[in-house]
């Protein structure tokens, strides 16, 4: 089993491999290509600019997801549940979703200017529509038992929302929120190359002007490796909220 | 109190796209205060749905319906229901399950509580409150179920083949637990069911249906003592008469 997952780590190493075989042979010039340890280097001589501009992007998409998950949860869990707002969403949503948040870099340095804000009014339109799309879908999946259950209760609307509608939609809502934060860091690291000062697309942008390779490079590393962090999280979270779950689904992803 | 339960020419038509399904007409009956009443016949009779329109979670297209003297206008709070998929909230515990009728009644969370355990304990569920559905058994689930229905004291215990999809030995034990918990608690019991077998060993009286559209072609007292003996002379007589008055072409256990 450890040597199986061991198996996904060989492409990794043969990219790291070709990598060095390429600087021996001088296919590019060192000033483009650097060596592997001139890379590693940068974690220490530059770490507080590194960490200073991943702490930036990271904040960004924490603020930018959490305004989408504020209002595409109660949202959806609504359009959802209520078949005219659904009648009145439908299409709008539909439209919306297929724009590209990037696209609407210019329309927004225009209305907002330079800085958090447009970033973050970017990363909240990426993550919003899987985050309002996936809660609608898990709202639907429920069980119609289990709201006859509930009606038969006579139980009051608010209460079937929050103990019934929500849980039941929590596993899609969580599917939603992964596909939401990668959205989200695929949308701050854009948008920091055009439409701010701070952060990783800024930093590696930055760095393409000063012929930093080395920082380029180190910067993709960390832009990656948070990526699959928060992604990892997201999981972790999802098994830990949704353990009732455990035994039901074939397999847990 | 007489005529607990009173079903006056009620009919039920399902709009469906191409042709609407006539799924009852011309129900009549009335159900007498602590009457324990199968309703008997093959599937697609429109057994559960006459529950349904019984439990208020459907509407006549015709007729009247009243339970505890008051005409239907929702799902009344003297009556319960039992589905046969039992319809449970898979992320919630045992207990919570147990408790949810009582919350949905706005009962104070101490006595929710100290109710949800005395039934626990009646349905023998003891040390089970803190599991969740996916780790019971079938027919634990079922008794979950029940004990669900019996907390908020129902003069109407309404069931959907509720022990439809068990193993022969555990519905036997079902059976005889539903038995003794009714002779206690006297509660009007509406049940449905499509095995011959099942309705005799368990009702005074037997409502048979037949199908298209569902109407009730009988309605047969059952004066034999209980416990019931299967083997005995006067029961297979009856089973006889209700497999004449089904069509059955041969016991359709
Ligand atoms: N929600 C529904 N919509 C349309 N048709 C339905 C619906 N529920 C039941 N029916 C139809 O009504 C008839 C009676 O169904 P049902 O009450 O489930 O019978 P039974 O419980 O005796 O098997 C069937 O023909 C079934 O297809
Ligand atoms: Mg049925």
């Amino acid at each position: 089993m450890r040597l199986q997952r061991a198996l996904g780590l060989l492409p990794l190493a043969l990219l790291l491999l070709a990598w060095h075989l390429a600087v021996q042979a001088k296919v590019y010039p060192p000033v483009l290509l650097p060596p592997i340890a001139k890379v590693l280097a940068v974690f220490v001589d530059d770490l507080p600019t590194v960490v200073d501009h991943a702490l930036s992007s990271i904040g960004r998409v924490i603020a930018g997801i959490s305004c989408s998950f504020a209002v595409a949860v109660p949202l959806g869990l609504m359009i959802g549940r209520y078949r005219w707002l659904d009648l009145l969403t439908d299409w709008s949503i539909q439209i919306f979703r297929s724009v590209p948040p990037i696209s609407l870099i210019p329309l927004a340095i225009l209305f907002l200017g330079i800085g958090d804000k447009p970033a973050i009014s970017l990363i909240f339109l990426s993550g919003l529509w899987p985050l309002l799309i996936n809660t609608i879908f898990g709202v639907r999946g429920i069980e119609r038992t289990l709201i006859k259950v509930a009606r038969a209760a006579r139980a009051a609307e608010f209460l079937v929302m929050k103990d019934i509608i929500l849980p039941a939609a929590l596993p899609a809502i969580f599917t939603g929120l992964r596909l939401a934060v990668g959205a989200g860091w695929l949308t701050v690291v854009t948008a920091e190359m055009i439409a701010v000062k701070s952060g990783l697309g800024y930093m590696i942008l930055n760095a393409q002007l000063t012929f930093r390779s080395d920082l380029i490079i180190a910067g993709i590393i960390v832009i990656g490796a948070i990526g699959l962090l928060a992604d990892q999280l997201v999981r972790l979270a999802r098994s830990y909220v949704c353990r009732w779950q455990e035994g039901l689904t074939a397999s847990p992803e | 109190m007489n005529r607990f339960i009173e079903c006056a020419g009620v009919g039920k038509i399902y709009p469906v796209k191409t042709e609407s399904v006539e799924a009852l007409r011309g129900i009549d009956f009335t159900c007498d205060s602590g009457d324990f009443v199968c309703l008997l016949g093959r599937s697609g009779c429109g057994k559960s749905t006459l529950l349904q329109l019984v439990a208020g979670l459907e509407e006549p297209t015709a007729g009247n319906i009243a339970v505890a003297g008051k005409t239907l206008d929702g799902p009344s709070p003297a009556a319960a229901i039992v589905f046969q998929d039992h319809g449970l909230f898979p992320w919630m515990t045992v207990r919570k399950n147990v408790e949810f009728n009582m919350k949905a009644r706005g009962v104070a969370a101490g006595e929710r509580t100290a109710t949800a355990a005395q039934f626990i304990e009646m349905t023998g569920l003891t040390g089970f409150g803190d599991r969740y559905p996916h780790e019971l058994s079938g027919g634990m689930r079922q008794r979950v179920g029940i004990a669900r229905a019996l907390t908020t004291g129902p003069r109407a215990l309404l069931m959907d083949e509720p022990f439809g999809a068990l193993d022969a030995q555990t519905r036997g034990k079902l059976q005889d637990e539903l038995l003794s918990i009714w002779e206690k608690q006297r509660t009007t019991v509406l049940f449905v069911t499509h095995s011959i077998d099942e309705a005799l060993l368990l009702a005074d009286r037997i409502l048979v249906f037949t199908p298209r559209p569902g109407r009730i072609a009988a309605d047969i007292k059952v004066d034999l003592p209980r416990p019931r003996a299967p083997q005995s002379e006067a029961f297979s007589a009856l089973a006889r008469e209700l497999r004449g008055l089904i069509g059955a072409d041969r016991d359709f256990d």
